[in-house]
């Protein structure tokens, strides 16, 4: 069966606390559309998505090449806003927000974890870590210490970018994405640029959180990857298409009761 | 973490802030170079024109008046009236006292000398100066204010024998009279006791160009003397700092409301310092030289203003490229950008940074830029005001430092502001992207 057969929408789902998946939605879309103005006219990227991710789900984003995973990924993580429909994130819709309110909601709300890792090359694991503090609030050292700690690099804190394998880089990505404590991790192919045994380091780190309560959104080409998560929302040419739950059905979280 | 990102912006980019630095040090040294000699440029460009003479002239108020009878002038051809010597001292205590840089008192005398006792006596005219006077905070005299004037010898000494007199002879009549420096002639009497008889050494021979040549100069206390007049001053010439002359500076004091003559009392006008002469001698006439004046303050003009033209230019020049320099800078960091952005770093947060970076440039560039300046501004008076003795503290003006300061941080904000704009407006995910 192949993503373009079977067309799927999420509907509410029964958990066993009685609570609706809308009720335990961290990420709800409905009939979200992206377009762009391009010179051939009006593009549209992401066509009347409508689905929603409860709190501790752990999702996959897949679909080829210009299907509009960046433009999904951009709407969720606050870093663009949709030409029509609604989208919230932690029951607040970001339409209404300012570009500054924005900001604010994604360094609350959302952790990014890249395929590049995005560290800064002039700083060490602990103040590329500390940085994601500082423009949250305010820098801890010992609280970035301990989320290297957390990610198995606490032996490696002062080193910069460059002495740092790819997997301890990605590490530390992951750690900084951990450091405020967002509901959301929205992990680009994190393990994209890896080896496989970095890649394991990293999938067994992801599936800790996952256990942890995080919800997790993974874009990912790696079906591997893919396959660890709960579910998989696969895109085509922009239209969106659900896959149910392939593994263990998740014990569905008010957003609330994020560990 | 702020300034740690700022220090390492610095560490990282040196080439980049390094050419951004330099231009705004150009900008600034030639800023802080101008603004120096401007400030400074009115008390070198009045030395320079001191050479014209005074820019002021005292006399009797009584020469004013014509005195005729049935026609006839009585007005003694001389001029009959007198300033006292005594009432000079008044000119440091006016409102602008400390403007006067030059006092030459003159007292004409007509004088009968013959070669040696039994020769025909010749009639010349003598006239008194001071030549070194104390005047109370400097020195001054005739070769003060006529520094055209070339002296062979020296200038008369205050007399120390009361039988004779140290003179100095205007060339056409030393020529004239055979008399050499050291020669002696003999002066039949003097104005007040006709009988008597001195002896007068040429101390020197002086060239001026003017009638001096054909005169003899003394010292005012022997003028004096001569002409029984003791304290006794025929006219004075006045040299003073003033500031140029403008529609404001021809107005009459008396039509203008107090407020208005308190302002232009209060301005160093070459008029308002005569004024102010006026009211402190009594019996006193003053006016300015106006052809001096007005040179003065032509000169002044065209300077200030092309010295506010290569200011404006330099800034200008500096502002572009800093503008390039910061966009290449800003351009090379898009991707840490992207990433503070996805951080949750708002534009401002991001804009202030960077803005930082301009600004620390700016301070330390236009801090270095104003001492180089200020170096270059008294290497630049001494060239082009040669002689006139300037040392490199007399262009340190401390007051330009945060003025300097303040231009080059618009300068570096300005020219910083179209890169930063753009770096905040490109999409965050699309620089991750890029730069992934």
């Amino acid at each position: 069966m192949t993503v373009s057969e079977v067309k799927v929408v999420t509907g509410p789902l029964a958990d066993p606390t009685g609570s609706t998946r809308d009720d335990c939605a961290v990420i709800a879309l409905k009939h979200v559309t992206r377009e762009y103005a391009g010179h051939g006219g009006v593009v549209r990227a992401l066509g009347d998505a409508t689905f929603s991710i409860v709190a501790g789900e752990w999702v996959a984003i897949t679909g080829p090449s210009g299907s509009g995973k960046s433009t999904l990924v951009n709407l969720i993580g606050c870093l663009d806003r949709p030409t029509a429909g609604e989208l919230k994130i932690d029951n607040v819709d970001t339409a209404s927000m300012s570009a500054t309110e924005l900001d604010r909601f994604r360094a609350d709300k959302i952790g990014f974890i890249f395929q590049q890792f995005h560290l800064i090359p002039y700083l060490s694991a602990l103040e590329n870590v500390m940085l994601a503090q500082y423009f949250h609030s305010m820098t801890d050292e010992a609280e970035a210490r301990a989320a290297l700690v957390r990610v198995g690099l606490g032996d490696r804190v002062s080193h910069v970018p460059s002495e740092l394998s790819g997997g301890e880089q990605q590490r530390v990505c992951i750690a900084r994405a951990l450091i405020n404590n967002p509901p959301i991790l929205l992990a680009d192919e994190p393990t994209g640029n890896l080896d496989a045994a970095n890649q394991k380091i990293v999938a067994e780190l992801l599936q800790d959180l996952h256990r942890n309560g995080h919800t997790i959104v993974m874009v990912t080409h790696d079906p591997e990857m893919a396959g660890l998560a709960q579910r998989r929302i696969a895109l085509s040419h922009g239209q969106v298409f659900c896959h149910p739950v392939s593994g263990p059905m998740v014990t569905l979280r008010r957003s609330t009761d994020r560990l | 973490m702020f300034f740690r990102l700022l220090m390492e912006s610095f560490r990282r980019q040196r080439r980049r802030k390094m050419l951004a630095g330099v231009a705004i040090l150009l900008g600034t040294t030639a800023v802080t170079a101008m603004l120096a000699l401007a400030t400074t440029i009115g008390d070198r460009i009045h030395k320079e024109l001191a050479v014209y003479g005074a820019n002021i002239v005292v006399y009797p108020k009584a020469d004013l008046l014509d005195v005729k009878v049935g026609g006839v002038d009585l007005k003694p051809a001389s001029g009959g009236a007198y300033l006292k010597e005594s009432e000079l001292a008044k000119l440091k205590t006016i409102f602008w006292g400390n403007n006067i840089t030059g006092v030459s008192p003159e007292l004409p005398a007509l004088m009968a000398i013959a070669r040696k006792a039994g020769d025909p006596l010749i009639a010349v005219n003598a006239v008194g100066y001071w030549f070194d006077h104390d005047f109370n905070t400097f020195k001054t005299g005739a070769p003060t204010l006529h520094p055209w004037w070339r002296l062979e010898g020296s200038w008369p000494i205050p007399r120390s024998n009361p039988d004779s007199r140290s003179v100095v002879v205007g060339t056409n009549l030393a020529k004239k009279l055979g008399l050499k420096i050291g020669d002696t002639f003999v002066t039949q009497g003097t104005q007040s006791a006709p009988s008597s008889r001195l002896t007068a050494i040429v101390a020197g021979i002086v060239t001026t160009g003017g009638e001096e040549d054909n005169e003899i100069l003394l010292t005012l206390h022997d003028a004096q003397a001569y002409v029984g007049a003791n304290d006794a001053v025929r006219r004075v010439e006045v040299s003073a700092r003033t500031k140029p002359e403008d529609a404001f500076a021809r107005v009459d004091p008396d039509s203008l409301s107090p407020k208005q003559r308190e302002i232009w009392y209060c301005r160093p006008y070459a008029n308002s310092i005569a004024y102010q002469i006026r009211e402190a001698i009594p019996g006193a006439q003053a006016e300015q030289v106006r052809r001096v004046e007005q040179s003065e303050g032509n000169v002044l003009k065209r300077i200030s203003g092309l010295m506010w033209l290569i200011s404006a230019a330099a800034l200008l020049a500096a502002g572009f490229a800093v503008s390039a320099a910061m966009a290449t800078a800003i351009l090379e960091r898009r991707g840490e950008i992207g990433l503070m952005r996805s951080l949750g770093a708002s534009k401002g947060s991001i804009a202030l940074l960077f803005y930082a970076e301009a600004g620390l440039l700016a301070l330390i560039a236009g801090t270095i830029g104003y001492l180089l300046g200020s170096g270059l501004a008294a290497w630049l008076g001494a060239r082009i005001f040669a002689g006139d003795g300037v040392a490199a503290e007399a262009v340190l003006i401390p007051v330009l430092l945060p003025v300097v300061v303040a231009l080059a941080l618009v300068v570096a904000i300005a020219g910083s502001s179209p890169s930063i704009r753009t770096a905040l407006r490109m999409d965050p995910s699309t620089i991750l992207r890029e730069d992934a």
